[in-house]
């Protein structure tokens, strides 16, 4: 028998599976000449609510053009016979339906179906940026690497925390990669330097392919890069364009030959010079979408007054909001900001740190106006649930508080004639009766026959 | 003039430990189709009419407590459902069975539990009752009186990660509680039956007894199981 559907809100019957028909060719259910069967081919799809044709057991089968579907060995009133048959099958498990709820209402009830029509509504796409460090702040004005990380992994990059307690949570990374694997040790052999794999890395994730070093906008293709990547967790789907400030101070780089400087010669430079980045996306007027998502050019500029100079930037990197990854180009740090650095073969330039200190720098001549700003964006998928309680509807409660004694008389007497129930929870089941989500309400509602409740329930995925 | 009350309130859904499972599975697979009410932490002896202030402030003690936030946890959710039932209810259907208690004393011993609903005239008599026994090492279950054909008949899960694995569950109007082997010691575990339509539930503590092992010299053990 076929299955139906019936919609309880509506006096309209909505077959599961329904002889349905294109309009634009034929003006009855679709009954080709020269086909076998009782009646022509069942078309599976969407069911059709309230459109389309509608065939009348009374009226003639015809084809597009008013000629008549006859189909070999069966007449007209034969298949006429068979559709009302059927239909007359469908009304049946219908009403039956409708007797079974009927039933179950009226002998008590403790679910309401939605109506998919009135009472969902799917897909709700909402954009949320929120600040990008831990506890949602967007500002991190003092940063510590961890002693937990190990030497090894300190000559690729090195991990930047808020704070230095064991509740502290990574922020981000820096990173230094030389396209052709200069300043960092490699023991000996050039190709296993850090910085080469740090390069090809990022060169890898970022860059379409058969590009082979980082170009930026003032034409420059750069060897020598800085890596600033934000975890995971802070970015969570893609860092704000437009929503990012980060502050560098002058480094001493300029006091010492290349190759020495490194490790504690490494400091701010005492100048209090300090520069902040941030990126053009304001300034674009075209958004430039590579195989890592959008890039935007890193400025001098601040959040608050956009960019530097906005006719003739001053350009320092790359940003790519969506992989929440910022690549400085080494050799315009090492002209603005004294980073000096290293690019010696096989000497532990620790290249990494300059950028730390750099940025650490910053915020200790300012904490306030130098700290790194950040935001992150997140798109939620939500889906609105109406739950819609009438006057009569659950008035009355299995609470064990809600009576007294062992034959379930009322706690209050009061509730004999006028009941009240407090909705505190609302349980999401599936047809299984499984509970899917659950929602609570922050104070009780109160509930009783002359009172409906109307909650909207969001649920986020 | 005054601001209109915005009548409709907007609460924030979480998932349940088996609504993920479920979302993991795929779309398909979650499919929330029905709600149900609830009254979890609210105590009616609170409801006071003999406040001094009048009936508006009856139950000002519950509507003025905050609650605490939705658990994850399915089985400590929706413990105390909202019921639908005609006006002139004067008492709350209740769940009974005629025995508090069971005890099985050898493997194959059954007992058949068959549920009333009092207070309530043909309650549950079209969806019957789900039956949970929590733990399947101690007997089978078994429907002796199954709902009509074609009735999907509520079946609760609200037994926890844990427990879900020993724990089984079925519809219909009389259940078959068939002891099984115990060879270690005595085990208990708890039928929970609950009305389908009704909502309430009745627990009726199960025990069954270790079997009693032949031990006459030169008898294999193997051989009397």
């Amino acid at each position: 028998m076929a299955t139906s559907r019936f919609n309880p809100r509506s006096t309209q019957v909505v077959p599961s599976r329904m002889v349905t028909t294109d309009p634009t060719t034929m003006s009855r259910p679709n009954v080709t000449p020269g086909t076998t069967g009782p009646i022509g081919p069942v078309v599976q799809g969407p069911v059709v609510r309230g459109s389309g044709p509608i065939f009348m057991a009374d009226e003639p089968l015809t084809l597009a053009g008013g000629r008549p579907a006859v189909l070999p060995g069966v007449s007209v009133a034969q298949l006429q016979d068979e559709i009302q048959t059927r239909a007359q099958a469908i009304a049946r498990d219908i009403v039956a339906q409708q007797s079974l709820q009927t039933t179950i209402a009226a002998s008590g009830r403790i679910f309401t179906r939605f109506d998919v029509g009135t009472d969902v509504i799917n897909n709700q796409k909402t954009l949320v940026t929120t600040g990008l460090f831990s506890g949602n702040a967007a500002t991190l004005s003092v940063m510590y690497t961890g002693s937990l990380q190990t030497s090894a992994s300190k000559q690729y990059y090195y991990e930047v925390y808020n704070g230095n307690s064991a509740t502290s949570e990574a922020q981000f990374s820096v990173a230094f990669g030389h396209r052709l694997g200069s300043g960092s040790s490699a023991g000996g052999t050039l190709n296993d330097s850090p910085s080469r794999a740090v390069y090809s890395q990022y060169k890898l994730l970022l860059l379409n392919p058969g590009d082979t070093s980082f170009t930026f906008a003032s034409g420059e293709s750069s060897n020598e890069i800085y890596a600033i990547n934000f975890n995971r967790a802070r970015i969570k789907d893609k860092l704000d364009p437009g929503n990012w400030q980060l502050s560098l101070c002058e480094l001493t780089g300029s006091k010492y030959a290349n190759n020495v400087f490194t490790g504690s010669n490494v400091v701010p430079s005492g100048s209090n010079r300090v520069i902040s980045l941030i990126d053009d996306s304001g300034q674009s007027q075209q958004t430039n979408l590579t195989s890592a998502g959008r890039v935007y050019n890193v400025v001098s500029g601040s959040i608050g007054g956009g960019v530097f100079n906005a006719s003739a930037p001053r350009y320092y990197g790359l940003v790519y909001p969506d992989m929440g990854i910022v690549i400085l180009n080494g050799n315009a740090l090492d002209a603005s900001m004294s980073f000096n650095t290293v690019t010696g073969s096989n000497i532990a330039g620790d290249n990494a740190w300059k950028l730390y200190t750099s940025i650490s720098g910053a915020m200790s001549i300012n904490s306030s106006a130098n700290a790194f700003q950040a935001r992150n964006e997140e798109a939620i998928t939500s889906t609105h649930y109406f739950v819609r309680v009438k006057n009569g509807e659950y008035n009355f409660s299995n609470n064990p508080s809600f009576v007294t004694g062992s034959v379930g008389e009322f706690v209050q007497p009061t509730f004999i004639t006028d009941p009240k129930t407090y909705i505190t929870t609302i349980g999401m089941y599936n047809d299984r009766q499984e509970l899917l989500a659950v929602a609570k309400l922050s104070q009780p509602v109160q509930k009783s026959f002359s009172n409906e409740a109307l909650i909207k329930v969001k649920l986020d995925f | 003039m005054g601001y209109l009350n915005n009548s409709t309130i907007t609460v924030d859904a979480i998932l349940t430990k088996k609504g993920r499972e479920l979302l993991a599975r795929g779309k398909d697979e979650f499919q929330i189709t029905q709600f149900a009410l609830a009254d979890d932490e609210i105590d009616y002896d609170l409801w006071n009419p003999a406040h001094p202030l009048g009936s508006d402030y009856y139950g000002i003690i519950i509507e003025n407590m905050p609650l605490v936030e939705a658990t994850a946890d399915e089985s400590n959710s929706m413990r105390y459902k909202l019921l639908t039932l005609p006006k002139r209810t004067s008492r709350i259907p209740v769940i009974s069975v005629a025995q508090s208690s069971i005890t099985l004393t050898s493997p194959g011993q059954n007992f058949v539990i068959t549920p009333t609903t009092t207070n309530f005239t043909n309650g549950n008599a079209t969806l019957g009752y789900t039956a949970i026994l929590s733990d399947s090492d101690a007997a089978q279950l078994q429907v002796v009186a199954p709902v009509a054909a074609g009735v999907s008949p509520t079946v609760p899960r609200f037994i926890g990660d844990a427990e879900a694995a020993q724990t089984i569950s079925a519809t219909g109007f009389s259940f078959n509680i068939i002891a099984k082997q115990q060879l270690v010691s005595d085990v208990s575990a708890t039928i929970t039956i609950i009305g389908n339509e009704t909502g309430g539930r009745a627990t009726v503590n199960l025990t069954v007894k270790k079997t009693q092992l032949a031990t006459a010299i030169g008898t294999s053990i193997v051989n009397t199981l």
